[in-house]
């Protein structure tokens, strides 16, 4: 019996080795075998750091998509994810079929751990840009965003509002800035990273001492503008922000004239998914065009896939002034970063 | 040979024995009384037997079969005795039948069975109108008669009972006293009784127990312990009694303080040091006059006090050496306090006491 | 042998007490020394499990850790003051005076002492955050006030004072009205004999005797703030402070510092210890709360002209603990936004349909947190009836210890044993990170003292003859326990049982540091919502929690429980 047990394990893995030498090369294709095996498992777990409403939007319409695969999406901030996929995996536990995070070095951090598996969609390979995906095809850009100024403007008159980072520090906004931590989002820790790298330390020292309202993931901010707690707010997810546009919320975008922190949130299948067939098949659904249509129009999440249109009345990337992010750095930094963070805002 | 056997029997709790080598042998169908002061030991003694508690030495047999013993006693469920509690330990959540059913229902007899036996036991023990009823609505005696009726019903090899009359008032208590003997005379079993009531113990036992510091200190029949105590303990315990101590003079003869010399009927006289004499209250003549009678077993005091009590005169007279002695005297004998009066002990009222 | 047909006892059947109490002391042992051992461990080692003080050093020389345990020990001693402010008036109001519906203010008590901290502490948010808050948007309105000013601002230290102290102050409430219940009328008779006035009576008799009970409560309403951790972590965090439960959360961030973590636990633990030391000092020294009232009804001040205001005053706290913070939650619940105004127009379903239909963690949270709820009260219930028959009755040498051993996680705050639990069973050996069974240990821990010291006091009241009568009528013990003493405990048992299970869905500080994605409970996904700011979504499923739970106690308090009925008639 065990014998025959061994067989098949050399056997599925044999065949799942040469399968992923194929698709690093030109990415796999949705196949009937791939459903239908999908199909058998049933569920995709879906840990993700997207807005929730967004996230949930997503998982119902690929349960649309195919019929009888459940998502069950697992939302947190993106260092709650990166904490919990960290001490699931270290301990043993594997749950979460897929994973995305809007912070670039946890993948860094993933894929060195050997805890992703290899293989993108066919759609990553020919439509992505070559450096938005792993080289390795272990991990693609799912989703890139901005962490923006952003203000009420039934409470500030544009004339008023802020232009830039610098303008933050007036005495005027003090106490009525609203802002996410960098320890609890990976959107903030980019921005943070990339903005001390531009305006030093002595900037975020200066905001400290703006009695900022200080919530945890990215997505609060904007929400803290919708209920009217504070007018302003100094970073925030710049796709919450479309989202409450879109729902008549009088909130207007700045975007920094220092530049706007670009946060790019990747995704991928973990090596020891549980529903690996299940998986690819969500992975290379979250790819699709509709999906990040769908993406950019409901969740204002910008996309790497050439055929997504923005909607209306967005301002396209290509007319803002980016702060792209250093992966690299930033994971050097890490430590640092939420040390001097604390000292300056108290948490 | 005797049904219930104690050998030997030690309980310590820490270093205190509470009830220390106990030897006793309870006759089959015969009524014991463990008598004594609190803290004696009785209920100790009671609950070793009931299974309770384990004993730490000696061992307590039923029929020839040990039961208890250090590390091998049998759980009190499986003795077939039944116990009733000072406190009645009724269920407050089942009324009297269910009460007085639970023992059968516990022995799986069938329904019917059961309704009989326990309609019969109410109706002895003169519950029947009050079946349904909770305990929490019954009057104290009508409890105490639950508890019994709930003994009883199982017809068991032992009934033990720890003090079951001292939550009633003394009216019932001295008609409960008659009630368990009727229904021991009636029923027959080997019962254990504790009290600490010596006329509870007078009314009611075949065989009684006075303990004593965790000790026996004399096991005999009602009279006996009565009239012939063998120690000062016992005889004070039992019945008013006056003890007088001195040095044996002679073969019957104890000198005591303020020159009197009781020749004592009985008992038993210390090798050396003090013996006691006991003369109980009621058996002690006292008059105004000196007796005719010879030197001894008499001496003059003064009366320090005099009650009237309806169907006699309590007294204390004080005599030489400074003790006072209780005695009792007929109405008609009426001395003022802080006369002098004679008081004579008859000697075969007089019991030397060894202990 | 046998006398008669019935003579033989048809039960000869061996004694389980002593496998009983090896097995519950094994359980109990593991529950509690397992966590605290690896939390020891890792506090006084590297990672390479090297002895040393480093950590400690680290802790104490890192000044935003002082001064997280600086702002940590002020805010609970604050807590505790104000929370005697409020409840012991109102406790005498209630136990002694002729206050009209003290009946009904006791059962609002109740509603808060249930109300999960956090879903308080979010209501509160609601009502006091200074822009968007209700009371300060009443205030600009009403007063015609410039947009930016405010009333209140529960994101301060003050706010959170207040927003903790309205759901511990019912500690103190309840253990002052109890010793208040149970003074006895001919007390304050003698003092009245002798001839002093009713308020020299109040003031030199009454009130000193229920001192050590608001003590008690005070030091118990302590203890629940210093080891808080949802509502400093929704209040303190915005706020821009931490206390020492947040900071020991955040230590948990990427990259974990466990070491760390479990050495900022010990001083917490060494606090909790000092403070119920404390407590049973106070207890104890004064033995009078604990009285045996044998002797009539309390005395019944009447407040005269005083009523009106005596009943404003609970009222008003009542509108603050209660019936504000329910109200706000309704409303966020059914409007679109929490300053949308009360209207027809702005009625919604849309947050009840996110939560019950898009929002695809409440089925399995729910039904985690009502499965891990009623796991949780059943077995700690079970094991504290066991304890406590075993200690009370004394059935085995050494069952003391069953006691002290249920006892001891009371000194363990919840953050703390997360922590320990996490070290002990989040590892390969074990592999029970991310299971039910590490959030069911986690809870029979933490809700094992409350379920052992409410049995054992019930037992005090059960006369030991009542189980010797029905042993030695032929029960074996266990059947004595099931037949006998269950039913007369049923009250209790029921009591314990919801107490454990309210205490288990409102756990947060342990639970946070436990649960994965398949392990969610409402209380965590309550906390994931508020840090993503939905509060209408929060509010309906913090309004189905409680929904849920008193539906939960409304059942178990009508489960027939062992033999025989709950109380005698007449």
């Amino acid at each position: 019996m065990w014998g025959k047990r061994a067989a098949i394990i050399a056997l599925t893995s044999a065949v799942a080795w040469s399968a992923n030498l194929a698709y690093a090369q030109d990415g796999y294709k949705v196949t009937p075998e791939l459903i239908e095996a999908a199909r058998k498992e049933g569920t995709v777990v879906f840990y993700t750091a997207t807005d929730v409403a967004v996230a949930e939007k997503l998982g119902k319409t690929f349960e649309e998509e195919y019929p009888g695969i459940k998502v069950q999406v697992e939302r947190a901030g993106s260092e709650r994810v990166f904490q919990r996929i960290g001490q699931e995996l270290s301990t043993g536990v594997y749950n979460a079929d897929v994973v995305e995070t809007s912070d670039a070095v946890h993948f860094q951090m993933f894929k060195k751990q050997s805890w992703l598996a290899s293989g993108l969609p066919e759609e990553v390979i020919k439509e992505w840009p070559k450096e938005e995906y792993d080289p390795d095809g272990q991990f693609a850009a799912y989703r890139a965003h901005l962490s923006v100024i952003a203000y009420r403007s039934d409470m500030i008159k544009e004339e008023d509002a802020p232009k830039g980072l610098a303008d933050l520090l007036d005495p005027k906004w003090k106490g009525k800035m609203v802002k996410a931590h960098p320890g609890y989002s990976g959107t903030i820790m980019t921005a943070t990273y990339a903005i001390s790298k531009l305006l030093g330390w002595e900037y975020f020292e200066k905001l400290g001492k703006q009695e900022v309202m200080q919530v945890q993931s990215s997505t609060e901010p904007p929400k803290k503008l919708a209920q009217g707690e504070r007018p302003l707010e100094a970073d925030g997810n710049e796709y919450n922000v479309f989202r409450l546009i879109d729902d008549g919320v009088p909130v207007k975008i700045v975007y920094a004239t220092e530049g706007t922190p670009l946060t790019v949130g990747n995704a991928a299948i973990l090596a020891k998914a549980p529903h690996p067939n299940a998986a690819k098949l969500f992975y290379s659904f979250l790819f699709s065009l509709k999906a990040q249509q769908l993406n950019s129009d409901f969740g204002g999440l910008r996309s790497f896939h050439p055929g997504v249109k923005e909607k209306a009345g967005r301002t396209p990337l290509k007319d803002i002034k980016l702060l792209m992010p250093d992966v690299a750095g930033q994971e050097a930094e890490l430590e640092n970063i939420k040390a001097k963070y604390e000292e300056y805002f108290g948490t | 040979m005797a049904f219930v056997e104690l050998v030997g029997l030690t309980k310590q709790f820490g270093s205190l024995a509470v009830v220390n080598q106990v030897n006793l042998n309870i006759e089959k169908g015969s009524l014991v009384c463990l008598l004594g002061p609190s803290g004696c030991g009785k209920t100790t003694t009671l609950r070793l037997i009931a299974g309770f508690i384990e004993p730490s030495g000696g061992e307590i047999r039923v029929g020839g079969k040990r039961i208890s013993a250090p590390g091998a006693s049998a759980p009190p469920e499986a003795r077939n005795m039944s116990m009733i509690f000072q406190s009645y330990a009724l269920w407050p959540h089942m009324t009297v039948y269910e009460n007085v059913a639970y023992g059968l229902r516990l022995r799986k007899l069938s329904k019917d069975e059961i309704r009989v036996r326990v309609d019969e036991i109410l109706s002895i023990t003169k519950l029947s109108a009050l079946a349904e009823r909770y305990p929490a609505e019954l009057s104290g005696g009508q409890q105490q008669r639950v508890s019994l009726a709930r003994a009883l019903v199982i017809k068991p090899e032992t009934l033990l009972l720890d003090e079951p009359l001292s939550n009633l008032d003394a009216n019932l208590r001295e008609e409960m006293r008659f009630e368990i003997r009727r229904l021991h005379d009636a029923f027959r079993y080997t019962t254990v009784y504790v009290t600490h009531d010596q006329s509870e113990a007078m009314t009611t036992a075949d065989l009684i127990v006075v303990m004593n510091q965790g000790g026996i200190e004399q096991a005999g029949s009602p009279e006996d312990i009565y009239q012939r105590p063998e120690s000062e303990f016992v005889a004070r315990f039992i019945g008013g009694t006056n003890i007088f101590r001195g040095k044996k003079i002679s073969a019957d003869t104890v000198a005591c303080e303020g020159g009197l010399n009781l020749r004592c009927g009985s008992g038993s006289f210390a090798a050396q040091g003090d013996t006691a004499v006991s003369v109980r209250h009621h058996d002690i003549l006292l008059s105004e006059h000196k007796p005719t009678a010879s030197d001894t077993n008499a001496i003059a005091g003064t009366v320090a006090r005099q009650i009237y009590l309806g169907s006699h005169r309590d007294y204390l007279v004080t005599i030489p050496g400074g003790e006072t002695v209780r005695t009792v005297a007929p109405v008609s004998v009426a001395i003022p306090v802080g006369q002098q009066v004679w008081l004579n002990f008859p000697p075969e009222n007089c019991r030397a006491l060894a202990r | 042998m046998a006398s008669s047909a019935y003579a033989t006892p048809f039960n000869r059947g061996i004694d389980f007490s002593k496998p009983v109490f090896i097995l519950l002391a094994a359980i109990l042992a593991v529950l509690v020394l397992f966590p605290l051992f690896w939390l020891l461990l890792y506090a006084f080692t590297d990672p390479a499990r090297q002895f040393t003080l480093m950590n400690f050093v680290k802790l104490v020389s890192d000044p935003a850790m002082r001064r997280s345990f600086g702002l940590a020990i002020g805010m609970a001693a604050l807590v505790g003051v104000l929370a005697c402010a409020i409840a012991t008036p109102m406790a005498w109001l209630v136990a002694r005076t002729d206050l009209p519906y003290a009946r009904f203010v006791r059962i609002l008590v109740t509603a808060s002492f249930v109300t999960p901290p956090f879903l308080g502490a979010i209501a509160w948010e609601i009502l006091a955050a200074p822009n968007s808050g209700i009371f300060n948007i009443l205030y600009r309105v009403l007063f015609d006030r410039p947009t930016d000013d405010y009333l209140f601002n529960i994101y301060s230290f003050a706010g959170l004072v207040f927003a903790i102290a309205c759901y511990t102050f019912p500690y103190v409430f309840t253990l002052v009205a109890n010793a208040l219940d149970r003074v006895p009328s001919d007390l304050e008779d003698a003092s009245a004999i002798l001839g002093a006035k009713w308020l020299t009576t109040l003031s030199r008799v009454t009130l000193p005797m229920v001192v050590p009970a608001m003590l008690a409560g005070a030091l118990i309403a302590i203890l629940q703030a210093l080891t808080m951790f949802g509502s400093p972590a929704i209040l303190a965090l915005p706020a821009g402070f931490h206390v020492i439960t947040t900071k020991i959360w955040s230590l948990f961030q990427f990259p974990p510092k466990l070491e760390l973590a479990a050495a900022a636990a010990i001083p917490l633990l060494i606090l909790t210890i000092l403070l119920l030391r404390g407590q049973k000092w106070i207890l104890g020294r004064k033995g009078y709360t604990v009285l045996g009232g044998k002797s009539g009804a309390p005395r019944v001040t009447e407040l005269g002209k005083f009523k009106p205001l005596a009943l404003l005053f609970v009222f008003g706290i009542l509108c603050l603990t209660v019936i504000f913070p329910y109200a706000a939650l309704i409303k966020t619940a059914f409007t679109e936004t929490i300053d949308a105004s009360i209207s027809w127009d702005s009625f919604t379903l849309k947050h009840l349909n996110f939560v019950l239909f898009d929002f695809s963690a409440t089925r399995l949270a729910l039904f985690n947190t009502l499965l891990l709820g009623v796991l949780t009260a059943t077995v700690c219930t079970a094991i504290s009836l066991v304890v406590s028959y075993l200690v009370a009755r004394k059935s085995v040498m050494g069952a003391g210890i069953l006691g002290v051993l249920a006892t001891a996680p009371v000194a363990i705050p919840g953050i703390v044993l997360g922590v320990g639990l996490f070290l002990s069973y989040a590892n390969p050996t074990f592999k029970l990170y991310g299971t039910l069974w590490i959030l069911l240990i986690a809870f029979m821990t933490i809700e094992m003292p409350a379920g052992y010291q409410q049995l054992s006091s019930a037992f005090q009241g059960v006369h030991p003859e009542l189980e010797e009568a029905s042993r030695i009528l032929g029960a074996s013990r266990l059947k004595a326990l099931w037949q006998i003493t269950a039913p007369m405990l049923r009250t209790s048992v029921v009591a314990t049982w919801c107490f454990v299970f309210i205490g288990t869905i409102r756990e947060l500080s342990a639970t946070i540091l436990l649960t994965t994605a398949n392990t969610k409970l409402v209380s965590v996904i309550i906390y994931d919502l508020n840090e993503s700011g939905d509060l209408g979504a929060i509010s309906v499923l913090g309004l189905m929690l409680m929904v849920v739970s008193f539906f939960v106690v409304y059942i178990a308090s009508k489960m027939p429980l062992g033999a025989g009925r709950l109380q005698p008639r007449g």
